[in-house]
């Protein structure tokens, strides 16, 4: 099956579903649309268009894959499963809340980097609106969940904290559940992968998971493994 | 010799030491670490904020939300976890992110959001604890506040509907605790045979849902059924409440 991958253009493609599908060993072809945003059933990008099926968000396409006859996750058993999904929650809770935060909440970030990207496709007004609207969603979104008051510091603290979760959960071994992959790795993969490799105006956050060299050994591996390997992949991470 | 440890949170009723989830995990975790707590049972007295509730006071601190009351207590040396490995650690993180997300919003809308419930019980318990006017406003705003949390956090697109979205919340915390209980298996504790910060998180989430009694009742239905759950529940308050349970 010929799978299209849509992204956004000018905005970073979310790797843990790039990922998670080359794990698959499925064929995908990334095409990049301005309005990705709003053919996706959810308004999540980038999504994946296969035949006239349309699916989006990492949950959506893991079932939609395993429908078809792949999964990741088979070989785990009942306890193995429930950790898995739990560490997926968390990465969600802090990382993935921590990279919104810092997108949208953090001033310096917003004024230089983030508005200009997000409204780059779109003329002006146009740019400036969608950017302002998206701004004050995501600062309700902070506001319901109890992050409204967090400072940066506490944020990049809960970013230390879910890394070290995570790099003892990893130990020493290849991936989460030792010898394969499965939706947890290709998830921290993703994360882990857009903290180190997208321009900020500090490198705070990067610091952080640098921290950790287990984790940057990972990502390393399965860059490796499953993009360049195929000749693909644009930015890599920078070692140091 | 360290400062008296005052607790100000919600009481207790239907044999729980509170209703409060959050309350209850600060309680559960004290007891756990053998923290020396007083306990001040919010009334229509008590002049507070009560939005901050649990809130622990000592001489020269006042702290709140639960993770960082939990935080406080490590550092005066209650450390319920003192006898977990790194991972252990690591998944009790984990596992507190999967209660938050999966579990959470459907016992926010158990509680606040569905009308029965909220207007025939949760209204009701509470509003008797708050001092008039307050008791008109308060409630009403707590309401509204968990409602907000649900539709912003899960009610994405294609989600519009409040019923897909209610639908959607009551699967997920289904699978959780499912999850919860498959982890929990045939042991007393999560970690071994001490209980620990992820023990009080679980017990402070599933009692109020296993022992509060609502008209409408899904959740809790599916919570009977995981027997090492409620098994789980009812050993620590036999344990480590059944003294203090005199005027629930």
């Amino acid at each position: 099956m010929q799978l299209l991958l849509l992204c956004r253009q000018g905005k970073k493609e979310k790797m843990e579903r790039k990922a998670f599908l080359q794990m698959c060993n499925l064929p995908i072809k990334v095409v990049c649309r301005a309005n990705a945003e709003y053919m996706s059933p959810s308004g999540k990008v980038p999504f994946i268009h296969v035949g006239n099926q349309v699916v989006s968000e990492l949950g959506p396409i893991v079932q939609f894959v395993k429908a078809k006859g792949h999964s990741l996750s088979d070989g785990l058993d009942e306890v193995q499963k429930a950790e898995m999904k739990a560490y997926m929650e968390l990465v969600n809770n802090m990382l993935l809340t921590a990279e919104l935060y810092l997108q949208w909440c953090d001033e310096a970030t917003v004024g230089e980097i983030t508005h200009a990207r997000y409204g780059s496709p779109y003329p002006w007004p146009l740019n400036h609106i969608l950017a302002y609207q998206k701004q004050w969603e995501v600062k309700r979104k902070m506001k319901a969940i109890g992050w409204g008051n967090k400072t940066l510091d506490q944020v990049l603290e809960d970013v230390d904290q879910c890394c070290q979760a995570l790099s003892q959960r990893l130990g020493t071994q290849p991936y989460f559940f030792n010898k394969q992959p499965t939706e947890l790795d290709a998830l921290v993969f993703g994360h882990l992968y857009t903290i180190l490799t997208t321009q900020l105006t500090n490198d705070e956050l990067s610091e952080k998971v640098k921290n950790y060299s287990n984790l940057l050994a990972f990502c390393r591996r399965i860059e490796q493994h499953y993009f360049e390997d195929r000749g693909k992949g644009s930015s890599s991470i920078k070692s140091s | 010799m360290a400062a008296p440890l005052e607790l100000s949170c919600w009481g207790g009723g239907w044999g729980l030491p509170s209703v409060h989830s959050e309350s209850l995990v600060v309680m559960a975790y004290a007891k756990f670490s053998g923290a020396p707590l007083k306990v001040n049972v919010i009334d229509k007295t008590w002049r507070g904020s009560r939005g901050d509730v649990p809130i622990l006071t000592t001489e020269d601190n006042i702290v709140s939300q639960p993770a960082k009351i939990l935080n406080f207590l490590r550092k005066q040396k209650y450390n319920a976890d003192y006898e977990l490995s790194a991972k252990q650690g690591a998944d009790t993180l984990a596992y507190i992110a999967l209660i938050e997300e999966k579990l959470l919003p459907a016992v926010l809308h158990t509680f606040w959001v569905e009308s029965d419930n909220y207007f025939s019980v949760t209204k009701p318990w509470f509003a008797s604890r708050i001092p008039f006017p307050l008791s008109l406003i308060l409630p009403g705003r707590i309401s509204k506040g968990a409602l907000n949390r649900i539709l912003l956090t899960r009610g994405e697109p294609p989600l519009y509907h409040l019923r897909e979205v209610e639908a959607q919340i009551y699967r997920d915390a289904k699978e959780c605790l499912n999850l919860l209980s498959n982890r929990l298996g045939t042991s007393q504790f999560f970690f071994g045979d001490t209980p620990s910060t992820l023990d009080a998180y679980v017990f402070g989430f599933l009692a109020p849902l296993y022992k509060v009694r609502f008209p409408k009742v899904q959740l809790q239905e599916h919570l009977k059924q995981l027997s090492n759950l409620c098994r789980f529940c009812d050993d620590i308050l036999n344990s480590y409440f059944r003294l203090s349970l005199g005027d629930g």
